[in-house]
């Protein structure tokens, strides 16, 4: 048991180090990637407008990132933490599949297996994601009308409502009590400010933090439950 | 100026980085595994997990080409296909590329008004925009995750019981499909004026049609022990769901 421990323990040390260090690797790639493709078709970044472009869009998309690092690092664990956010794509694909899963091994989140499993499931998500796009860009030229067929088009538009339906009933199902507010509150928001539809992202930290609490109070009734039961 | 965007070096170094993402990608894979099997985890279960995220990604995947495809047109090939492969997501690019058109003075994302500087400034914003949650994690993962542990109190506990911690998790990721759900039914209630009901129902029957999929392949699984079909729920209800989007 105590081998196994530590065993576990070096496990999570070692990848953070490898974490860090491949996400270091893979952060100067591509922001130098710009710079080398410069040197290829004659030009460079003009800074004064990265500047300016990074005031306008930027910002917004940084305080995005610092809600999704601290929203989904604890969902993904360290190895996923880190494959996450160097393979991007996080709600659309990442989060549903650690999730799911985590749901097939029935590990516990903040555990150390909870962990592997995410890993597990992250690197494999991404690499279908690496090699279907590699196929697709190979592909392109006959593929091409097919994928943007006005038939096949509805499909892909609703690639999204598809993954939630799916992960709704999964996670309604478990505890309907818990769903019920935040799906109704989220519902009479979108009713009633309908141009909040385009800034959905920034309503999941809200959501989530008014989940989290309700969850707390029922963990803690639920704990309270137990007590007094035991003390009878 | 598509051929230049499309030229074999752009294709050889965009291949090469995604190439390295992969190796990393296969490290991180087989040091969980063996991880995992020797930390006495079941390897059918390990392999569960790889399959069902195998399958669960193809239809996303081919979602997330048809961003290349319709980046390509503009930023050629090769880049969208490296943003996309590795660190991009889908709704992120477009907004980005389309933010970052308009600041450099070219107006929209165009072939016609693109220029070598326009494009290599382009590249630029898009990698420096979303770079964030990379740069995060390398400073902050192992500190941010060991409080978060401590606040859950897991290290506390047996560590295949979990604390309040798996709770949050789980309640996290019910507000987050809580706020989709969400946006949908007011989509259809609001989306075209308040309380109008004219908006878009596609998706609501695409959430149903999933959904109802869904608790077929759960009922099959608990009731009837088929336990493999787990690995292939999502990927199935997501495939049914979409096909009704197309059906109506």
């Amino acid at each position: 048991m105590e081998e196994r421990k530590a065993f576990l323990a070096r496990y999570e040390t070692n990848t953070h180090r490898l974490g860090r260090i491949c996400t270091t690797v893979t952060l100067l790639l591509l922001v130098g990637a710009p710079f080398l493709i410069g040197r290829v078709i004659g030009a460079q970044p003009d800074m004064m407008a990265v500047l300016r472009g990074y005031l306008a869009v930027g910002l917004v998309w940084t305080v995005s990132s610092v809600a999704e690092f601290l929203i989904y690092t604890p969902m993904l664990g360290a190895g996923g933490g880190y494959l996450a956010f160097i393979t991007g794509n996080l709600i659309n694909m990442k989060i549903p599949c650690a999730m799911n899963a985590r749901d097939i091994a029935g590990t516990k989140a903040g555990t150390t297996e909870n962990d592997i499993v995410s890993t597990l499931s992250i690197a494999t998500s991404s690499l279908v994601t690496i090699g279907v796009l590699a196929l697709g860009v190979l592909l392109m030229v006959p593929l091409q009308p097919l994928l943007t067929s006005p038939t096949l088009s509805p499909a892909f538009d609703n690639v999204v409502p598809a993954l939630f339906g799916a992960f709704g009933y999964q996670y309604f199902r478990k505890n309907p009590r818990l769903a019920a507010f935040p799906l109704a509150l989220m519902t009479v928001f979108f009713v009633c400010v309908p141009s909040l539809a385009s800034q959905t992202s920034v309503l999941i930290l809200p959501a989530g933090a008014i989940t989290i609490g309700l969850a707390y109070r029922m963990y803690r009734k639920g704990q309270k439950d137990q007590k007094g039961k035991s003390s009878v | 100026m598509l051929s230049q965007l499309n030229s074999p070096p752009l294709y050889l170094i965009c291949g090469l980085i995604i190439l390295f993402v992969a190796i990393v990608c296969v490290i991180f894979l087989v040091r969980a595994y063996r991880a995992g099997k020797k930390a006495g985890m079941d390897p059918a279960v390990l392999k569960r997990a790889i399959i069902s995220s195998a399958t669960f990604s193809v239809l996303p995947s081919v979602g997330i080409l048809l961003g290349v495809i319709a980046l390509s047109g503009s930023l050629g090939t090769p880049w969208p296909w490296l943003r996309l492969s590795v660190i991009g997501a889908l709704h992120y690019e477009t907004q980005v590329a389309e933010a970052a058109a308009e600041q450099v003075g070219i107006g929209r994302l165009s072939a016609s008004t693109m220029t070598p500087e326009a494009f290599v400034t382009i590249a630029l914003l898009m990698s420096i925009c979303i770079m964030w949650g990379m740069v995060l994690s390398v400073l902050f993962n192992k500190s941010y995750l060991k409080k978060i542990r401590r606040r859950g109190g897991d290290e506390k506990k047996s560590p295949e019981k979990g604390g309040f911690g798996d709770m949050a998790i789980t309640a996290m990721f019910t507000g987050l499909v809580s706020v989709y759900l969400g946006s949908y039914i007011g989509g259809f209630v609001s989306g075209r004026g308040r309380f109008t009901f004219g908006g878009d129902f596609t998706p609501i029957l695409v959430c149903l049609a999933s959904a109802a999929v869904m608790s077929v392949f759960t009922w099959l699984s608990a009731k009837k022990g088929l336990k493999w079909l787990e690995g292939f729920s999502i990927a199935g209800s997501m495939l049914i769901g979409m096909l009704t989007a197309v059906l109506f």
